[in-house]
């Protein structure tokens, strides 16, 4: 798949997890671009076009929901899929994610099929 | 006290202890182990551990809200490569950064799988990112006593050991 996307996540291992599993669901990009926080995230969509987002919920410095507000505010990755990947999966932060721009959840831990069911009916869209 | 928070004092004080609980912290390693990992996992009874023999790895989730406590899961560097291999699909992983992310993201999971399934705790209690600490020589300070609850698993021949703590709010 041409394109973009850009994982936001504190652990390494699980953006290259979240990457792998995509693969696996046929799911794949021409670039990637990975982020540690929502800080880094942001100085990522400032400089390039993503086509997908997958980000975590509980970052240090700045988190996942407070990274929706942010992209919202600055008018960041509009029309662009952001599907929250988390360990956090009570009612009102899946509420209050989906309040700030998030198109899809997972919570870990998460299998194929949560990737495939989750994901990929977004970018046909 | 309000009452909401009568109501939860008083189911945590009655059920963190419980076998309810217990039964909910076994569903939730079981769960991870099985989704992220594909391996099988079994409860069982601690081993005697050889002190100074095998380098200790703790991974530590404070829980903060409607429970303040902590979820720390331990094991072995062994085991830690075992879990951190199979995160990634079963090639050769061997340093130190990825093995503390792999301990730590275990534990993240652990700690949310058995928060989610307390009812009075899966909206009102928040995580912290994870902690790892290497070697045995550490104690979890709180501002009051603790209560905990301990369960030992085993999987590819290595051992994890689950310590799920709150602080001790007294009879309800």
């Amino acid at each position: 798949m041409k394109g973009t996307i850009l994982v936001v996540d504190d652990s390494a291992m699980m953006r290259k997890i979240v990457l792998r599993t995509l693969k696996m669901a046929e799911v794949e990009f021409e670039q990637v671009l990975e982020a540690g926080d929502g800080t880094e995230a942001l100085t990522h969509l400032r400089a390039n076009k993503v086509d997908l987002i997958m980000c975590d919920i509980n970052m240090p410095v700045m988190g996942g929901l407070e990274l929706l507000v942010k992209i919202k505010e600055e008018g960041l990755a509009a029309g662009v899929p952001i599907v929250m990947v988390t360990t956090e999966g009570s009612e009102p932060q899946v509420r209050q994610a989906i309040l700030s721009g998030a198109r899809g959840y997972i919570r870990k831990p998460f299998t194929l099929d949560h990737i495939k069911n989750n994901v990929k009916p977004l970018l046909v869209a | 006290m309000p009452e909401t928070m009568l109501a939860t004092r008083s189911f945590l004080n009655q059920e963190f202890l419980s076998q309810e609980s217990v039964d909910r912290a076994d569903e939730s390693v079981f769960e991870v182990f099985a989704r992220m990992l594909g391996l099988p996992v079994e409860v069982v009874s601690p081993p005697e551990l050889t002190p100074g023999v095998d380098e200790e790895r703790t991974a530590i989730v404070g829980y903060s809200g409607a429970m303040r406590g902590s979820c720390e899961v331990q094991m072995n560097r062994g085991a830690a490569t075992a879990i951190a291999s199979a995160m990634l699909g079963g090639g050769p992983v061997e340093d130190e950064a990825s093995l503390d992310d792999a301990v730590g993201e275990i534990c993240n999971m652990i700690a949310g799988g058995w928060k989610d399934r307390v009812p009075a705790l899966s909206s009102l209690c928040a995580l912290s990112p994870p902690t790892v600490i290497t070697g045995r020589s550490y104690k979890v300070h709180m501002s009051t006593p603790s209560i905990k609850l301990q369960r030992c698993y085993r999987f590819a021949g290595q051992h994890l050991f689950l310590t799920l703590r709150r602080e001790d709010m007294g009879p309800s």
